[in-house]
């Protein structure tokens, strides 16, 4: 287990380097198949987006597509990897939990200055359920993505019905994996959860915010050290 | 819209075909079509076209004309205005255009005057859409609105087209046509998104369906035009281009496509005739499948779940027998 307390840094280790990698694999390569999947629409000429300085390609449908491999390339790997592996290793943290949704309620209220916070574990209940949400977008983009995939090389003249499914899941999908996005920016930018942008980054986030936010993580941190001694 | 099977066709049509390939080449098709979900293919023999001199439109244009004629709805009045790029393009006030493709017109008739080994030759070249073997056109259209069949026929549905234009400039020969003011895109964000519905031909798909033969194949008085199954007519287009010491444009272009041109002429003396304009394509011989390039690496993509779960697997193993090993120095400790 990587989560380790360094009092004398005031610090405490959050994510392991290997789930850094898997955030930010998803992340960079999902921005860019977003990127090129709204280029896969013809708006780059339309909207003049082929004008601004270092996006003459966006025009290109077959340059936009080979980047949008490229990226589904580690965004399916990675992808399934995180799933098969932390899923493995039975680790559940991020899954809801009963009563997440009325504490979800509570977390909601408190960032408004309504009321108290309750004592959090690692994950907030909303970060979990977000985690749910996230999940079975990227799941059905990539379930979607493959099929549509398989087609372009393999069968064009696929089932319609199965073809214009996968089409439609990948478009309606898409358009929420970037409601998505901007919900998970939007909750980075609340005041509250900036001592976690520092995490995603480096690791590791303060041991004081952990303490007063994350009670119930740091207190299972300190059950398991003393359980292993 | 439901693919309409090879089997549909009907066994008249099929003799037909049979019995015009059988007159003209002294061979013979098979009599009956195989059921099952054989891909159909065109055979254009340029020798036999002749354009239709004595007609003031030739047949194949009248009589596709005929068949598609309702085929675009009426045309708003006001047509909604794009932003901010503000390109409308209506034909609908110039639907009598036959020299060029529109959407009021999926087949027109290029004249090539050609010289030989000293000899002026005149080619006449009905052009129309390839039906690709692999279309671009059809597997990245953003709605699926355009999807090639089994039948081998490239089908724009314009109930889903929102005419964005994108089939046509990955078609190497720019074959769709947009009419604006038409279509889904004026009931969502006609100033916006979608500027239309793109046309071409789709094989006469619903003639195919009801055991019909294409409109232009049908009406050709020359029989230079010719329907029947792909592995059939490829080695008619192989015997005839035989027989003729001549040349084929369709087998290998774009990838493969359903439509083989035969001509007595090579395809890049035919080529050097044309200059490729809106609406009037050429024939450059060898024209690359773009999409080509990029299968490799959608290879990988469809390979990526493996790739992820061996991963899953290795790193699972490895940091087990790590938590192992700790466990066991532990106790030995």
């Amino acid at each position: 287990m990587t989560e380790k307390i360094l009092s004398e840094k005031n610090l405490v280790v959050r994510h392991s380097l290997l789930e850094l990698i898997e955030h930010w694999a998803i992340a960079i390569s999902g921005l860019l198949l977003l990127f090129t999947g709204i280029f896969e629409l013809p708006v780059a000429k339309r909207y003049y987006i082929i004008t601004v300085p270092g996006l003459g390609w966006s025009a290109d449908f077959i340059t936009s597509l080979y980047i949008h491999y490229a990226a589904a390339l580690v965004f399916t790997a990675v992808g399934i990897f995180h799933l098969a592996y932390h899923g493995f290793r039975g680790e559940k943290g991020m899954i809801p939990q009963t009563g997440d949704l009325a504490a979800s309620v509570k977390v909601m209220k408190s960032l408004f200055g309504f009321g108290q916070e309750p004592p959090m574990h690692k994950y907030l209940p909303e970060q979990r359920w977000a985690y749910v949400g996230m999940a079975f977008i990227i799941l059905m983009l990539i379930i979607s993505g493959l099929i549509k995939t398989y087609k372009n090389i393999y069968a064009p003249d696929m089932s319609l019905a199965i073809v214009l499914t996968a089409t439609w899941i990948h478009n309606i999908f898409f358009v929420l994996f970037f409601l998505a996005f901007l919900a998970h920016m939007a909750a980075i930018a609340l005041r509250p959860n900036w001592p976690m942008v520092r995490g995603i980054f480096t690791g590791k986030v303060r041991l004081d915010y952990a303490r007063h936010r994350h009670a119930l993580w740091i207190a299972d941190i300190k059950k398991r050290k003393t359980s292993n001694h | 819209m439901e693919s309409p099977k090879i089997s549909k066709i009907s066994r008249r049509s099929f003799l037909q075909i049979t019995a015009g390939v059988a007159a003209l080449t002294g061979m013979s098709l098979p009599t009956t079509v195989q059921a099952g979900s054989d891909t159909l293919s065109t055979l254009i023999d340029l020798s036999l076209c002749d354009g239709c001199v004595d007609r003031e439109t030739p047949a194949c244009i009248s009589s596709c004309r005929g068949i598609n004629k309702h085929k675009i709805p009426k045309v708003v009045d006001s047509i909604p205005e794009p932003w901010p790029r503000k390109t409308i393009e209506d034909w609908s006030k110039k639907q009598g255009v036959t020299n060029r493709l529109t959407p009021y017109n999926f087949i027109y008739v290029h004249k090539a005057e050609i010289e030989t080994a000293g000899r002026q030759q005149t080619i006449f070249i009905p052009r129309r859409c390839m039906h690709c073997d692999n279309p671009a056109c059809a597997t990245i259209c953003p709605f699926s609105a355009n999807h090639k069949n089994e039948n081998g026929a490239v089908v724009i549905n314009p109930k889903q087209c929102f005419g964005g234009a994108k089939c046509k400039d990955v078609c190497p020969w720019e074959i769709p046509q947009r009419q604006s003011g038409v279509g889904i895109y004026l009931h969502v964000l006609p100033g916006f998104m979608g500027n239309g519905v793109m046309y071409k031909c789709d094989l006469c798909n619903n003639r195919l369906a009801e055991g019909k033969l294409p409109g232009c194949v049908e009406a050709c008085p020359r029989k230079a035009m010719i329907i029947g199954p792909k592995k059939a007519i490829e080695a008619e287009a192989q015997t005839r281009a035989r027989q003729m010491k001549g040349y084929i444009y369709g087998k290998k272009e774009n990838g493969g496509t359903s439509t083989l041109y035969v001509s007595p002429v090579s395809f890049e003396l035919i080529n050097k005739t044309m200059t490729k304009k809106p609406g009037q394509p050429d024939m450059k011989p060898d024209v690359k499948r773009r999409m080509v390039g990029t299968d490799p690496l959608g290879k990988t993509v469809l390979a990526a779940p493996v790739l992820g779960l061996a991963a899953a697997g290795a790193l699972g193993w490895f940091s087990r027998r790590k938590e192992q090993v700790k466990t066991e120095e532990k106790d030995n400790d």
